[in-house]
């Protein structure tokens, strides 16, 4: 009989998440993930006016604020027929490209790297480097002070920890540089955005943010040193950890989980919509030699509640917005509902993405030795960055050719009042994966609103079919050699990136379903 | 290197401290004598006076940060501060004792740290995120209520800041089936400094930070708790656009470049009656705030927000309508 551990809070992660493991011979057997904390956005939306969803639901998340917002005002610019003009999608890609950069910058450097360091070893630093130097006496200062919070208490580290006194002091120092550069990445987004977190200017219909040339620049300036870090910086950080000292870990291929990955795809480069900086797709038991990517059918998408504290059977017409909490619920134990893609347990992300795309970076690193798990995730979310910022580029340029044009607008003013009635879905690729809302609108107001988040996919509980959700699956076979110290099983739920207060939403239980809604 | 001895009237810690700061224990009695002299004060009863001044001052604050029903949003404005940076904040300024978002601990470490600290007292506390008041379950952290853990480190808490619209009063969760409640419900008859906004202005946690750690005391607050040095006019008494108001030039339009300036109350701009210092610290390092980028004012420095600000684009909403009665009595118009 295995040893049970849980890790509750854990911690570095945006939101209340519960893990427990059953432990044996050294690694884990089974896994269970809990969302723990829930509020209830989607009922306090019925007979609402539509238009405030998107500034509603960014408040899902403070850290993801901007891809419920932007993908709110999708389904509703969906559901009111609003066609969004290029200028507006420009600047709304531009200020998601912002979100990309902070948000992967902060998770590797805040979130993740301290569990793969030990961070004492700065003290054994010999080196002249008058930056590094400052960080050396600080912590030491620090450690001498007796006052190392937040950096301690804290996990042992193991055989995997990095111990080297130039790496970890040159780690050290980037994650306190890191802490201005997604500070300036947020800055940069509210040029249009207004104020981060949570954007004040994507509406249904476009934006409300009338660019000036000299916001152009700014933005464009400030994209030259995120460019700078994120290619100078976090890449190079990332893939010496990945191939240097963490090699082994990635050869292990520790949290894995299942190998199934799911984009809806996003990011159009063009006014086309078709080249697309993320492809959609959809892989199921992936065979690294032989990708296969599979087209996506959003109607194969079910949600399971059987372990989730929701009422199982509701009597009552599905589109009538009600409360179906159940905290009582036999056997239930995660606030987070159960996404399956025909029946199969998906992982969304970045390294999804990745994968789907045939990344050649990735790819590369694949054929080496390393496998699908938590150091591979960490390499595809440092990789996608640069390829947002990328794109960030080619939509400034067009940005400034369009907005110089007679006849520019950010808006569709036609489609700004509420339709009689309309329904509506939309789709967007959040740094932590793929993300839908549906909305339907009666009378003028919200009649039903629901999301499908990608956090809700990683962290969900098991299903009716007993399939474990893709952090549970993940930490099968994780090694932990000691109970008390579970470092591993921490790193691997760092890796996804985890969002709570996102996966958490309601739906209405008893058609399990996210098919477009009965078109009356 | 300092000359330490048995039963020093100066500590370990204190010497450690000043080491740190590259002052070594001689130097340090030197001034001591220097200044016990110009005093007319005992060498020996002014050295160990300064010694605990010092000692006192040089231990970083306890800082103990509680997230419930929160987005985290909070917490990301405040690491956005560039002044002083987060880092130095975190690290330099205060002990971070516990911090869900940003401790290294994990599960049960993080419940060590978090007791011995309560068991102390006289830490900052700050909260992030509503309480649930339908059902203590709707917020679970390590196994037990959040509530529970408000109301523990409350009552030993040398100061209670409340942080976002949510932990403040109640925000956006208060109108869902969980009932968020703030700080004024959860902890009623408790003197907490309220930081409201959605999400908290970072210079509004770290200004109150600074002058705590500064005079050791609370701000003066308003009559609903927020700290007057940042919450004392209207959005409206200092918007750029109040001259668009006045002369009735609301924006219709956000394609038209000649109106992109124009005041916003049409498109639900709750500015008129929303007390908080946004438009001229403005957000972002001042890169920007809400108006100026085309978008109205939701209210929510505001205890109404976000129930009564709904719905939050147009004119209808009864807030709109109450802005727009006063406008036409002259309520607004300055008084000669």
């Amino acid at each position: 009989m295995g040893k049970k551990i849980t890790i509750d809070p854990m911690t570095r992660i945006e939101g209340h998440l519960k893990i427990e493991v059953e432990i044996e011979d050294g690694k884990v057997k089974d896994a269970w993930s809990s969302g723990t904390m829930a509020r209830g956005f989607e009922a306090l939306l019925i007979g609402k006016d539509p238009r405030d969803a998107s500034y509603v639901t960014s408040r899902f998340c403070g850290v993801c604020y901007s891809v419920h917002q932007i993908c709110s005002a999708r389904a509703l610019d969906a559901a009111f027929g609003a066609n969004v003009p290029w200028g507006g999608n420009l600047i709304r890609n531009l200020i998601m490209g912002a979100e990309y950069i902070y948000d992967h910058l902060i998770h590797f450097y805040q979130l993740s790297a301290l569990d793969y360091i030990d961070i004492m070893a700065v003290a054994n630093y010999t080196g002249k480097d008058r930056d590094l130097l400052a960080v050396k006496d600080k912590i030491v200062g620090l450690v001498k002070a007796n006052d190392t919070f937040p950096l301690t208490p804290r996990y042992k580290p193991d055989e995997f920890s990095v111990r080297d006194p130039d790496m970890v002091i040159s780690a050290v120092s980037h994650y306190i540089q890191a802490f201005k550069m997604h500070a300036k990445a947020r800055n940069m987004g509210a040029i249009w955005g207004g104020r981060t977190p949570h954007y004040q200017n994507i509406v249904v219909g476009g934006v409300t943010s009338y660019p000036d040339i000299n916001q152009v620049a700014r933005f464009r300036t400030m994209l030259d040193e995120q460019k700078k870090f994120v290619e100078e910086v976090y890449i190079p950080d990332v893939l010496a950890f990945g191939t240097g000292p963490l090699w082994p870990l990635a050869k292990m291929g520790v949290g894995g989980g299942h190998y199934n990955y799911l984009a809806y795809g996003d990011f159009p480069k063009d006014q086309k919509g078709q080249n697309l900086v993320f492809p959609a797709g959809v892989i199921i038991g992936l065979d690294p030699a032989n990708i296969k990517v599979d087209f996506l059918n959003p109607d194969d998408i079910t949600e399971s509640v059987k372990y989730s504290w929701y009422r199982e059977n509701n009597p009552v017409h599905p589109y009538k917005g009600e409360q179906v909490f159940d905290l009582d619920k036999k056997d239930a134990y995660s606030f987070v509902k159960a996404p399956r893609y025909k029946n199969n347990a998906m992982e969304v992300g970045p390294m999804a993405r990745m994968i789907i795309a045939k990344n050649p970076t990735l790819l590369d690193l694949v054929s080496k030795g390393a496998k699908p798990g938590a150091v591979a995730r960490h390499a595809a979310r440092a990789i996608e960055t640069k390829l947002i910022v990328d794109a960030c580029y080619t939509w400034l340029d067009e940005l400034l050719t369009e907005m110089t044009k007679p006849g520019f607008k950010i808006h569709d003013t036609e489609h700004w009042d509420p339709p009689e009635s309309g329904m509506g879905s939309g789709f967007h690729e959040a740094p932590r994966g793929a993300l839908g809302h549906w909305v339907k609108v009666k009378n003028k107001k919200i009649d039903n609103y629901q999301c499908v988040v990608p956090s809700t996919w990683n962290a969900s509980p098991r299903c009716e079919n007993g399939v474990r959700g893709q952090y549970e699956e993940s930490l099968i076979g994780v090694p932990v050699p000691d109970p008390d110290n579970p470092i591993n099983v921490v790193r691997v739920i760092r890796s996804f990136d985890p969002c709570l207060a996102c996966a958490v939403h309601i739906i209405d239980p008893h058609t399990n379903e996210i098919k477009k809604f009965l078109i009356e | 290197m300092s000359t330490r001895q048995e039963g020093d009237v100066l500590s370990d810690k204190l010497l450690d401290g000043l080491e740190s700061h590259g002052i070594n224990r001689r130097d340090f009695l030197k001034y001591c004598a220097a200044t016990a002299a110009v005093l007319g004060l005992s060498e020996l009863e002014f050295t160990t006076r300064v010694a605990h001044a010092i000692e006192a001052a040089s231990k970083k604050p306890a800082v103990i940060w509680l997230e419930g029903q929160d987005c985290a949003g909070c917490t990301i404005s405040f690491t956005g501060i560039l002044n002083p940076p987060a880092a130095s904040i975190i690290l330099d300024k205060i002990s971070l004792r516990y911090h869900e978002t940003a401790m290294v601990a994990s599960g049960g470490l993080t419940e060590t740290v978090y007791h011995e600290t309560v068991k102390q007292g006289g830490y900052v506390l700050i909260v992030e995120g509503s309480v649930p008041s339908a059902d203590d379950r709707f917020c679970m952290v390590g196994g037990r209520p959040f509530r529970e853990m408000v109301e523990e480190a409350a009552k030993k808490a040398a100061a209670i800041i409340a942080i976002g619209a949510c932990a403040t009063y109640g925000g956006i969760p208060a109108a869902t089936p969980s009932k968020g409640i703030g700080l004024d419900k959860a902890l009623p008859g408790k003197t907490v400094i309220n930081l409201p906004t959605c999400p908290v202005h970072p210079d509004h946690l770290a200004g109150t930070i600074l002058y705590f750690l500064t005079t050791g005391k609370v701000p003066q607050l308003d009559k609903i708790g927020r700290p007057v040095m940042y919450y004392h006019e209207t959005i409206h008494d200092n918007c750029r656009r109040r001259a668009h108001f006045d002369a009735g030039r609301f924006l219709k339009d956000w394609n038209d470049p000649e109106q992109k300036d124009w005041c916003l109350f049409e498109k639900g701009c709750k500015g008129p009656v929303t007390i908080s210092d946004c438009p001229v610290r403005r957000w972002n390092d001042g890169i920007n705030f809400c108006i100026d980028c085309g978008s109205p004012c939701q209210g929510c420095a505001e205890p109404g927000f976000y129930a009564d600000m709904s719905p939050l684009y147009t004119a209808e909403s009864e807030t709109s309508r109450k802005i727009w009665a006063m406008r036409e009595v002259g309520l607004f118009k300055k008084e000669i």
